[in-house]
């Protein structure tokens, strides 16, 4: 086996695995405050990319005015969503709170395409399509600038976390009623977690929309999002990162090498098997936060 | 003048089930009052009815004002109430299971603004609680039951109330940590002014920390006085302080002795 390929592989699987996490980053914030698995989070990547292209080609702002635009309207759009679907479900059984969350998400794949037109958008952030060059690597740009802002937002939310604020995010997620008996405004911490959820969600959509271009299938985005998700835990940021790593490195290697074997397609098995071994093997993922029992 | 006053509170859950029937209370500013009664006695319903936690439990106040310093505060949420004053520390202490100690202490500052201000009350919750300063590394998960029922005093402490409920604050802790628990009690009524709603079902303690008690049978006051006066009640020592010490079993009479109450 060609060694360079390998390597080749290897660091464009961990750039685009990083920029998968920042997607599984929504989805935990949101698990860490209100104990909800958000299945919406793709779509909202997705909602996020087309607020972009709007802001840029619609309303044909320069970028540093439409970015700053579409992730403060993301964020009101995921606060809002909690305050208008959500919230009403508090005190329902859990399942129909996930399966409202996927009802968003297959409606918001609908609407926004149907909105917007539903041919390919491009979506420009000044990145050269230039390959870089290593000494004999091929590197792709997009996905090594993709990967270390979403490194970079996912470690600005674990210091978030470690704040004052996200200190009484974590508490909500332990224990709502205690929550309120010593006055933290449960509601709307969680509308927060979903406004801040929403703001990674267009990150993300803004980096995959700058890769591939903006279209209803950024949302497919929610199924690798998913596996890193449970594979890290469901409520652990450092887990987000390393999940998001193997499973990037598991893609691509998988693309590269077993593709050509196989005849294509191993791309999207991967996920799903990652999910299904995960479940399996290791329900509470790899940073899962345990279950304190005292003895 | 006095700084809690409930008057004339019912409780409906569920829409069926009258759960409190017509309950009066009064706690006078920095006064340390106890509701004794047995299980199911509508005690920590009535805590629930002043600090609002009834809602998520699906219990309805249907009648009755509950006023605190000065003002009707039953149509106000949680929060709202804390910001007002009054803190409700739970029955089975409640504490934030993944957090440490600290960050417990934390989480229940989210109506101060003032940076210094929080990390001097951290502070002087630590030198309060020693234990909790030691124990600090450790999620209070992992903190024994005694130390996290001071744990949940001092987080309810952070929000610097006026008045204090505590549900049940003895519940599962062995007998030198009870005392030691309501040796704090009375500390921080008497070193801060902090009025004190303790609710308990060891009346033995409770008696001897209170001013005065109620006593709650079957949602209904049946008994209200300072602590010595109901210390010396027959019918209390019988029912609830474990009688005299001793007992003539040829006179033990073959039928249950009755309350002298209607219950």
């Amino acid at each position: 086996m060609d060694m360079l390929l390998i390597a080749e592989l290897s660091i464009n699987g961990v750039f685009v695995g990083l920029m998968y996490a920042l997607v599984a980053a929504g989805i935990v914030l949101i698990y860490k405050t209100s104990g909800i698995a958000n299945l919406a989070q793709g779509a909202l990547a997705m909602m996020g990319g087309y607020a972009a292209w709007a802001f840029a080609t619609l309303a044909g702002l320069p970028i540093w005015l439409w970015l700053p635009a579409a992730l403060v309207a993301m964020f009101f759009a995921g606060a809002l969503l909690e305050r208008l679907a959500l919230r009403r479900m508090v005190g329902q059984p859990i399942i129909m709170v996930i399966m409202l969350t996927l009802g968003i998400e297959i409606m918001l794949r609908g609407i926004l395409p149907g909105f917007f037109g539903s041919s390919v958008k491009r979506l420009d952030i000044g990145i050269p399509t230039t390959p870089l060059f290593v000494g004999e690597l091929f590197l792709n740009r997009a996905t090594l600038i993709g990967g270390a802002v979403s490194l970079a937002t996912i470690l600005l939310a674990i210091l978030f976390f470690n704040s004052r604020l996200g200190i009484i995010m974590r508490a909500v997620s332990d224990d709502q009623t205690a929550s309120w008996s010593v006055g933290i405004k449960v509601e709307r911490a969680i509308a927060l977690a979903w406004g801040l959820s929403a703001v990674m969600a267009t990150i993300a959509g803004v980096l995959w929309g700058a890769t591939q271009g903006v279209d209803w299938s950024l949302s497919l985005l929610l199924i690798k999002a998913l596996a890193i998700a449970i594979l890290g835990g469901l409520d652990s940021l450092p887990g987000v990162v390393i999940a998001g790593i193997i499973v990037g490195l598991a893609e691509s290697l998988a693309t590269g090498i077993v593709d050509p074997i196989v005849g294509g397609g191993t791309r999207d098995v991967v996920a799903s098997v990652i999910i299904v071994l995960t479940l399996i093997l290791r329900p509470h993922g790899l940073f899962g936060r345990e279950h304190i029992e005292r003895v | 003048m006095s700084l809690l006053t409930l008057n004339n509170i019912e409780v409906v859950y569920d829409s069926v089930f009258l759960a409190v029937k017509g309950v009066s209370i009064e706690v006078p500013d920095g006064g340390l009052v106890a509701l004794l009664g047995a299980n199911g006695a509508g005690k920590s319903t009535i805590l629930k009815v002043i600090s609002g936690l009834l809602k998520p439990e699906r219990g309805l106040v249907t009648r009755g004002q509950v006023r605190f310093a000065g003002e009707d505060i039953l149509a106000l949420d949680p929060p709202e109430r804390v910001r007002r004053g009054l803190v409700h520390v739970l029955e089975g202490r409640r504490v934030f299971e993944h957090l440490t100690p600290e960050e417990n202490l934390l989480a229940a500052t989210s109506m101060h603004r003032d940076r210094a201000r929080i990390r001097q009350l951290v502070d002087e919750m630590f030198s309060l609680f020693p234990r909790l300063a030691e124990r600090n590394k450790a999620k209070a998960g992992y903190l024994s039951g005694g130390e996290q029922q001071m744990l949940a005093i001092a987080r309810a402490l952070m929000t610097q109330p006026k008045l204090i409920l505590l549900d049940e604050p003895s519940l599962g802790l062995a007998p030198f940590l009870v005392d030691e628990i309501f040796d704090t009690i009375r500390r921080i009524n008497a070193e801060s002014g902090t009025a004190v709603l303790l609710v308990e079902q060891n009346a033995v303690a409770a008696l001897d920390v209170a001013q005065s008690a109620y006593l709650i049978e079957q949602g209904r006051i049946v008994m209200s006085g300072t602590a010595e006066v109901l210390k010396s009640n027959p019918d209390i020592q019988q029912a609830y302080l474990g009688g005299s010490s001793q007992v003539d079993y040829h006179a033990v009479k073959h039928y249950r002795r009755r309350k002298r109450w209607l219950a």
